[in-house]
């Protein structure tokens, strides 16, 4: 780790690599062809034939915000990209260093600065993921209960960077709700904190503009967080987690909406399997649900709180379900599969050729913010897609589809097709027609009034040509803010097509500046 | 060392545990070998996938050690697991008393 910074940076000059040894000192500035390689990709699919294409120049691992501030403000100075990773379990890319340079691992910055009882919050670094949170926090009755399928694995601040969707966000929020200010490094190098006003623990500002949203979801485009604070909930005393089996998707799709408009105060969220994912779960033996053919679809409720809140609304849940036609599966299998949710991404993975075998493949979901009367629609042009998909390249599989309720009303719907890549498989024919698939699901999620993305965001190759689409005069003023803020586009350049920020303003100067093609080439 | 002498000592016997119990099959993708512990079918993973001999015990550890990580994940985020199944057998004891009450003249 301390050998000359040098040594394997062939893109960067010399006296940026001192600097930086100046700054971090030379145990926490990585140039091993390990290092780098390991923090070059994510969890999402990518094209493996192509993996040095997206290696950064260097690693560096600052220890405080101060750090960060410094080596954001060389990598200005010197015009070289710079790209944060937390966790890097992402699913669009963002700390993908598309242009080479900087990537600012934040893994030291993963302190426990304060615990307030009085208020219920926590200020913690970013390099912190939610489990090791909430160890420190079981002592005190309390719970960060942000909640992805990541969550043993993902850190708070890439879950700002990400504006992440939690499981529990149902009954408890979402990562917008629940982080309540953070500090943030600019891309000029410039320190600031944004929450709710200028409280560092305030949940509700009317006092200026409300930047905290802004500089959540934007993929490392807009900077890096430092430090967060965040809201607090005492543990639950009970959690409820019933799964019941339909023969028929309408019935399931019905429940749900039954369930998430029932108005049960302890309601957490409903799921919502589709025939495929059935399927998928009957022949996946770390998952394997063992019921009849005639079974099509599954929901589950689940509910958090105070036991006796949880055991009647629970009653009233159980009910409904029944009621619709649900029959329950045992508390064996609607237990242990919910528990196996907080930490999807330990799951091992195979797929099936089209002959039956196993393969082995890695699992990427294609995600998108549904209301509930377009599901069905939704759901069945999605499949449509990726059996084309894989009519024509044998090395995808359709792992069938979810749909989590985003808010307690059932508003819309988390909507999630999974789909099993052969990576080693992948060639550039096969990754173009995945990159075009990919494009066509967004499609399907404009065209019946959602969004690209309720979960992962939308920066990858293909869904990000429509994003613009989506946005309309919004993205417009994306681009402004985007040049505004990152004059020289150091931050992450590459995503989200920002390029675009500098088309009329000779941006080459700069590392991703308007002649560089970017991954959103051809908007429609 | 001799099989009696493992028998009698309680020591690694290889061959047992080498040799899984036998095979019923589940569905035409699955098989069971231990009682609630479902396998891709074997016969699906010869083309693509190499297969590892396992000794039983190693089989047993894994599912145990998922066991364990799901029972603490549980007391991660709760103190308490309700019981569907209760809930729903209060649900239908009630229904039940309703409706004898019901048909009560």
């Amino acid at each position: 780790m301390s050998a000359p910074a040098t040594a394997a940076a062939p893109q960067l000059p010399d006296r940026l690599l001192a600097e930086l040894v100046d700054v971090l000192g030379p145990a926490y500035v990585l140039t091993s062809k390990t290092a780098r390689y390991n923090r070059a990709r994510v969890p999402a699919p990518f094209p493996v034939h192509r993996w040095p294409e997206r290696v950064p120049d260097l690693v560096v691992l600052p220890g405080t915000a101060e750090e960060t501030a410094e080596v954001v403000r060389l990598a200005n100075a010197h015009r070289v990209p710079i790209v944060p990773r937390d966790g890097g379990t992402g699913l669009t890319d963002g700390a993908v260093p598309e242009r080479r340079g900087i990537v600012v691992d934040v893994k030291r910055m993963n302190a426990v600065k304060e615990i307030d009882t009085d208020a219920w919050t926590a200020t913690v670094g970013p390099g912190i993921n939610m489990l090791k949170l909430n160890e420190a926090l079981a002592p005190h009755g309390l719970i960060y209960p942000d909640d992805p399928a990541s969550y043993p694995c993902s850190l708070v601040g890439g879950r700002i960077g990400t504006s992440g969707w939690s499981l529990v966000g149902s009954r408890y929020g979402h990562s917008r709700d629940l982080v309540l200010s953070f500090q943030l490094v600019l891309p000029t190098g410039d320190l600031i904190r944004v929450g709710d006003g200028g409280g560092r623990k305030t949940s509700k500002s009317s006092s200026g503009y409300q930047l905290k949203h802004l500089f959540m979801g934007h993929q490392g485009t807009l900077g890096i967080a430092t430090e967060a604070t965040l809201k607090l909930y005492p543990k639950p005393e009970a959690e409820l987690s019933p799964f019941f089996a339909f023969s028929d998707y309408d019935s399931a799709h019905d429940c749900v909406r039954r369930l998430a408009r029932a108005g049960v105060g302890v309601f957490a969220g409903a799921v919502l399997f589709d025939e495929w994912k059935v399927d998928y779960l009957r022949r996946d033996d770390e998952a394997y649900i063992p019921q009849p053919k005639d079974v099509r679809a599954l929901v589950c409720a689940v509910a958090y709180g105070n036991e006796d809140e949880v055991r009647a609304g629970g009653r009233r849940l159980m009910r409904i379900a029944r009621d619709a036609g649900g029959r329950y599966l045992g508390d064996e299998v609607s237990q242990g599969d919910w528990a196996a949710r907080h930490d999807r991404y330990a799951t091992p993975l195979h797929g099936r050729t089209r002959e039956g075998q196993v393969a082995p493949m890695s699992w990427h979901c294609e995600d998108a913010a549904v209301n509930w009367a377009r599901l069905p629609a939704v759901r069945r042009e999605w499949h449509a897609i990726v059996e084309r998909l894989r009519e024509r390249h044998g090395i995808f599989d359709d792992w069938g589809m979810f749909c989590y309720t985003s808010a307690d009303t059932g508003v819309d719907y988390l909507t999630e097709i999974d789909v099993g890549i052969w990576e080693q498989r992948l060639d550039d024919e096969a990754w173009a027609a995945w990159v075009d698939a990919k494009r066509d699901i967004a499609d399907v999620a404009l065209r019946h009034g959602g969004s690209i993305s309720a979960c992962h965001g939308s920066c990858r190759e293909g869904e990000v040509d429509l994003v613009p689409l989506e946005l309309g005069g919004g993205y417009d003023v994306m681009c402004e803010v985007k040049r505004a803020l990152d004059p020289h586009n150091i931050m992450n350049p590459g995503k989200y097509g920002l390029h675009r920020a500098y088309s009329d303003s000779g941006g080459g100067s700069g590392p991703g500046g308007g002649d560089v093609g970017g991954s959103g080439e051809g908007v429609r | 060392m001799s099989g009696t002498e493992q028998g009698s000592g309680g020591g690694y016997r290889y061959g047992e545990q080498h040799t899984a119990p036998p095979v019923r099959r589940v569905t035409d993708v699955a098989v069971e070998r231990f009682e609630d512990v479902y396998e891709v079918d074997p016969r699906l993973m010869t083309l693509h996938v190499a297969q590892q001999l396992f000794p039983n015990w190693d089989t047993l550890r894994i599912v145990a050690g998922r066991e364990d990580h799901l029972a603490w994940m549980h007391r991660h985020w709760a103190h308490t697991v309700v019981s569907g199944q209760e809930l729903l057998d209060e649900i239908e004891a009630e229904e039940r008393a309703e409706g004898a009450n019901g048909a009560a003249p």
